[in-house]
């Protein structure tokens, strides 16, 4: 019996290990992106202020104030996410502005607004709202695989 | 709920170097839509400067058919090999060039004025508002 279960341990260990190692990158490439997406986006507020504007959703002193606080909470909670004591809060809110940002790209391509993600702050500009709205998709689904560890 | 308590402290804690954004970063952004961006121009003090103002349409040749600014040079992104020669040969150096596309959310008119900088057409001024001020004054 003990024989088998190490036999049946031994076959899914390279398993096993894929997906470990799969979470690990996925967890690094989320931790990567919100951090540099936020400090670029922190360099210059004034830019992301008017970036924000070019959605049409908000008023201009909304999305002043969203351009001075988002920054700080994707670099906060793209870091913390590395950190055992942290991981599910910074998880959840790293969903949640997924889950926002997808919604107001979405809101521009439907209302045919040629504009700039305004993701990445002046550090890559590129008219258009598909590809990061794909990327946006693509990042959704890596937060789901690490929900999935605390099932 | 772990989850729940931790993202509500991520969110908290955020607002500390916010606050400090938000007072000392010089790039911080103006609290009012009314302040002007360096470069940017009212369309009451360019209609104060008369006739010695050249307008450029930064928008698209579509736009600029169906209605522009009278005496309005087109000059976009877009074609801008193209139509930046035909707008040097139309510009007169003795008028203050103001650029203009749809609205203040449109940032084609700050890039097109950026631009008209850097290839020695200076300075080049970005009307506040947009199409949408020259249309509110007309």
């Amino acid at each position: 019996m003990e024989e088998r279960r190490v036999i049946s341990a031994w076959r899914k260990a390279p398993w096993t290990n894929f997906r470990k190692l799969g979470r690990v990158l996925v967890r690094i490439a989320l931790v990567a992106l919100f951090v540099f997406a936020g400090a670029t986006k922190a360099y210059d507020p004034g830019a992301f202020a008017i970036e924000i504007q070019r959605y049409q959703i908000v008023p201009w002193m909304m999305g002043a104030l969203v351009s001075v606080y988002l920054p700080w909470l994707e670099m906060l909670a793209g870091a913390l996410l590395l950190l055992k004591r942290f991981e599910r809060g910074a998880l959840l809110v790293i969903t949640l502005l997924l889950l926002v940002f997808t919604v107001a790209l979405a809101s521009a391509m439907f209302r045919g607004l040629s504009i700039d993600c305004g993701c990445f702050g002046k550090a890559f500009s590129a008219t258009g709202t598909t590809f990061p709205l794909v990327r946006n998709l693509v990042l959704l689904v890596f937060t789901g695989i690490l929900w999935m560890e605390y099932r | 709920m772990r989850a729940l308590r931790q993202a509500s402290l991520i969110l908290l804690v955020a607002l500390i170097p916010a606050s400090l954004t938000a007072t000392f970063h010089p790039r911080r952004p103006p609290w009012s839509e009314e302040t002007l961006l360096p470069g940017e121009v009212r369309i009451q003090t360019v209609l104060a400067w008369g006739q010695d103002v050249q307008w450029i349409d930064a928008r698209s040749a579509k736009e600029y058919e169906v209605e522009h600014v009278p005496g309005a040079i087109l000059l976009n992104l877009e074609n801008w090999d193209q139509l930046f020669p035909q707008f040097l040969d139309q510009w007169n150096t003795e008028k203050k060039v103001v650029v203009y596309c749809s609205s203040t959310a449109c940032e084609l008119s700050h890039e097109v004025a950026e631009r008209l900088q850097k290839d020695g057409v200076s300075p080049a001024y970005v009307l506040k508002g947009g199409w949408e001020a020259w249309k509110s004054e007309e």
